[in-house]
């Protein structure tokens, strides 16, 4: 019996906010590559650096992380996985993304034939821009960009608030110092004077778009929920590259038009299966295995309709107050702030959001991330009274995930999660 | 004076047995402070009239704390948790924890979990060592350490009392560095194992004791013909290199160790604290003076394997041993830049594993002697 031909589903139209998303993305690479063909500055930098610097400076600025989800997210990170491991002998147990960028930069700068990716394609940087605020790896990680590079870091080390209070005065105080002193840093390295009312300008803008962002992340809270929780993945992008841009604001304007458009119709991205179990979602996606798990989790009728990561550039301080923009930067990322109060916002989060189930992606290139998962899941199970499961991969390392396990552990979860239905029925 | 083996013996039986140790201090009526790696400012604890002893982990295959701590993380920190969570540290007053790695943010979340009634001390040294704000913001820091010393031991910390301290852990520093450049003259009486034997132990020794006992021993070496030492030399960088099985596999290739950076060893004694206004500025000013340390971002990127390089040709090495610990992330970041300056400086290299959680040591056997034999 031959086999039946595969019907190809046509792709639905993108909607407009994820149409003016990529358009945006496209032309802050250009302004890059603009820049280089000029030989001015072009700065790598960390995902949540204080950005509003190098806004004011008009300087353009690539992120390698997110670089690196789209470069795996379309299956091209092992060839520079592979030259980190091999050629410059880096350990497979440090993370993904560096290992990625990493050897993404040295093919960059040493190899004639070097094949960028087909798309997002980043030129070689002048400097980088290094927050400590996601983990003490990314201080590791971009040593080893600017030895390869030979360029220089400007640091602003975020510290760790390992106790429960608010950051003290005194830590408050060094990142101050720190944004005080790179700005003259800078000042003389890009030979340009630093513009305060622009920077003022910018803060307010990047103000805006954490706010808006988070309004749309809120909006998912209706039942049926009006976005399949990974679409937020998408559109952190703009918060990474972008969150001092007008365009950005444009963005998230149209994408709340759109998601009101749902709640209003009944309708929602999630597609025509029934939403049957309301999930949290905590970690950082599989970006090589997106399509999978959505699919997957389609299958049992599982929608992530919340995720912490995604809350990462979650930034609000009043404009012109360096202080509490010094503050804000040691509070957003998940990474940032100790278990207790890091679970203990998801746990409120899973519970506005009626959770069924929290799904947490033990993720291989995360280490921190995942002692929020083991040494937090007492304190969601008890706060929230629902299951919390585990499964194993990688942000970018496509090796680590197993699609077999990764059904096992949702069907397991599915199962306590409709246990607890009937149960409450 | 006794003699080199007999003093080496106390050294042995102190660096194996710290659980005795902390057992007569606190039958004394000591209090006992577990000091993390790397960097604890240990000044602080002696002048709060306590004990501090390092907490190195152990060859264990944990049970308990996996439940907190991931498999693919830092196999001394979680033994060390383990430790914790299974009443190896019942007698101490509290840990200090240094945040320097990520596997510490989430030891700081694992031990608060799993070994709730062992109070930690928890600070963080700033990373941006070049800021002008980092001296005030880590001097802010560890008030916060003395005024959590001062709570458990009901003593006040002068700046006198530091000052005091911070002068005798300088004496311990010289007295460790002596030890070592005297141990190259007798590397037939010091052995591998028994070079670390001592270096560990003081670890788990009041400073006061060990400058004593390590002082000794010197005297004893010093007394002692030099040996002229004919076999292939090297210097061991990384965390720790234990267990004393490996070090045994140096001697039994020929193999003498003359130096070392390792954080359980060298990287503790080669930062004195400096002169500065006050106990506490000495304290902090001691951060921004370490280098080549995988733990202290420097702006000078090819700072620990230059250092590495300077070290193995004063002590006549030509190898540098990367002893690396299993998913020390910190570590494995250097690793190919120190290979790198290495090799640039004319040296050889070769990294082994080490592992708390498994007793098999074979891979770095193979190595040494590939090492010993080429």
């Amino acid at each position: 019996m031959g086999e039946t031909p595969e019907v190809k589903k046509a792709k639905r139209p993108l909607p407009k906010s994820r149409v003016m998303l990529n358009a945006l993305v496209d032309s802050i690479y250009q302004a890059a590559w603009d820049a280089e063909a000029k030989g001015e500055p072009v700065g790598w930098s960390t995902s949540i650096f204080p950005q509003e610097l190098c806004a004011t400076f008009d300087i353009p600025v690539l992120y390698p992380e997110n670089n690196a989800a789209g470069v795996a997210a379309r299956h091209d990170s092992p060839r520079f996985i592979a030259t980190s491991e091999g050629e410059l002998g880096y350990s497979n147990d440090i993370c993904s993304y560096a290992r990625l960028s990493i050897g993404m930069a040295h093919q960059m700068a040493c190899d004639p034939n070097y094949e960028p990716p087909a798309v997002q394609r980043m030129p070689r940087p002048t400097f980088l821009l290094c927050a400590t605020n996601s983990c003490f790896e990314l201080l590791k990680w971009y040593e080893c960009l600017s030895r390869e590079l030979d360029i220089p870091i400007f640091m602003q080390d975020c510290l760790f608030n390992y106790g429960d209070a608010k950051p003290a005065k005194h830590w408050v105080a060094y990142g101050r110092s720190q944004i005080e002193h790179n700005i003259k840093r800078m000042e003389e390295f890009f030979g340009k004077k630093f513009d305060w009312d622009k920077f003022l300008e910018i803060q307010k803008i990047s103000v805006e778009n954490a706010r808006l962002f988070d309004e749309c992340v809120m909006m998912n809270d209706r039942n049926p929920s009006p976005l399949n929780g990974f679409d937020l993945f998408n559109y952190m992008a703009p918060m990474v590259v972008a969150r001092g841009r007008r365009e950005t604001t444009e963005v998230l304007l149209q994408l709340k038009r759109e998601i009101q458009e749902h709640i209003d119709n009944g309708t929602t991205t999630f597609g025509s299966a029934p939403q049957k179990f309301r999930v949290d979602w905590e970690g950082i996606a599989c970006w090589p295995n997106l399509g999978y798990n959505l699919k997957s989790m389609k299958k049992y009728g599982v929608n992530c309709v919340t995720n912490g990561y995604v809350g990462a550039w979650s930034l609000h301080y009043t404009p012109g107050s360096l202080d509490e923009m010094a503050e804000q930067y040691m509070l957003s990322s998940t990474n940032v702030v100790n278990t207790a109060t890091m679970m203990g916002k998801r746990a409120d989060v899973a519970n506005h959001f009626q959770c069924d189930g929290m799904f947490c992606h033990i993720n291989r290139s995360c280490k921190f991330m995942t002692y929020h998962m083991t040494c937090g899941r007492e304190i969601v199970e008890e706060k929230c009274g629902i299951p919390v499961v585990f499964f194993d991969g990688d942000q970018a390392d496509p090796t680590i995930f197993n699609e077999a396990q990764f059904e096992t552990r949702l069907q397991s979860l599915v199962d306590v999660m409709e246990t607890n239905k009937e149960a409450k029925q | 004076m006794a003699d080199v083996k007999s003093l080496l013996a106390q050294f042995e039986e102190i660096s194996k047995n710290p659980q005795k140790l902390v057992k007569e201090y606190v039958e004394a009526g000591e209090k006992v402070i577990a000091c993390f790696p790397i960097y604890t400012p240990q000044p602080l604890v002696t002048a709060a009239g306590m004990v501090p002893m390092g907490i190195w982990g152990g060859q264990c295959n944990p049970q308990l704390a996996g439940k907190y701590s991931p498999i693919f993380t830092c196999s001394l920190l979680r033994s060390c948790l383990e430790f914790g969570m299974t009443g190896v540290y019942k007698d101490v007053s509290a840990v200090v924890m240094p945040i320097i790695c990520d596997t510490f943010r989430g030891m700081n979340s694992a031990w608060r979990a799993g070994v709730p009634d062992i109070r930690s001390i928890t600070f963080i040294y700033p990373q941006n060592r070049k800021d002008p704000g980092a001296r005030d913001f880590l001097i802010e820091e560890l008030k916060a350490v003395r005024e959590a010393l001062e709570d458990i031991s009901g003593n006040t910390v002068t700046n006198e009392k530091l000052q005091t301290a911070i002068r005798l852990y300088n004496r311990k520093n010289a007295a460790m560095r002596a030890f070592c450049r005297t141990a190259n003259d007798h590397l037939d009486l010091v052995k591998p194992a028994d070079r670390h034997h001592v270096m560990k132990a003081v670890t788990f020794l009041k400073p006061e004791r060990a400058v004593e006992m390590v002082s000794e021993l010197t005297a004893a070496l010093n007394a002692e013909p030099v040996h002229r030492f004919a076999g292939k030399k090297v210097v061991l960088t990384g965390i720790t290199c234990e267990p004393d099985d490996i070090l045994g596999y140096f001697d039994q290739c020929g193999v003498a160790v003359v130096g070392d950076d390792l954080a359980q060893e060298s990287r503790q004694y080669r930062t004195d604290y400096p002169s500065a206004n006050s106990g506490m500025e000495s304290l902090a000013l001691h951060w921004f003076g370490v280098k080549g340390c995988s733990s202290a971002h420097d702006d000078n990127n090819t700072a620990r394997g230059d250092m590495l390089a300077a070290m193995a040709k004063e002590a006549g090495a030509d190898c540098v041993v990367l002893c690396m610990m299993r998913f020390c992330e910190i570590e494995e970041y250097d690793q190919p830049s120190v290979i790198t300056q290495l090799e640039k400086a004319g040296l050889m290299s070769f990294s082994i594993d080490i592992d708390q959680s498994t007793s098999d040591s074979g891979q770095a056997l193979t190595k040494i002697q590939a090492y010993a034999e080429n």
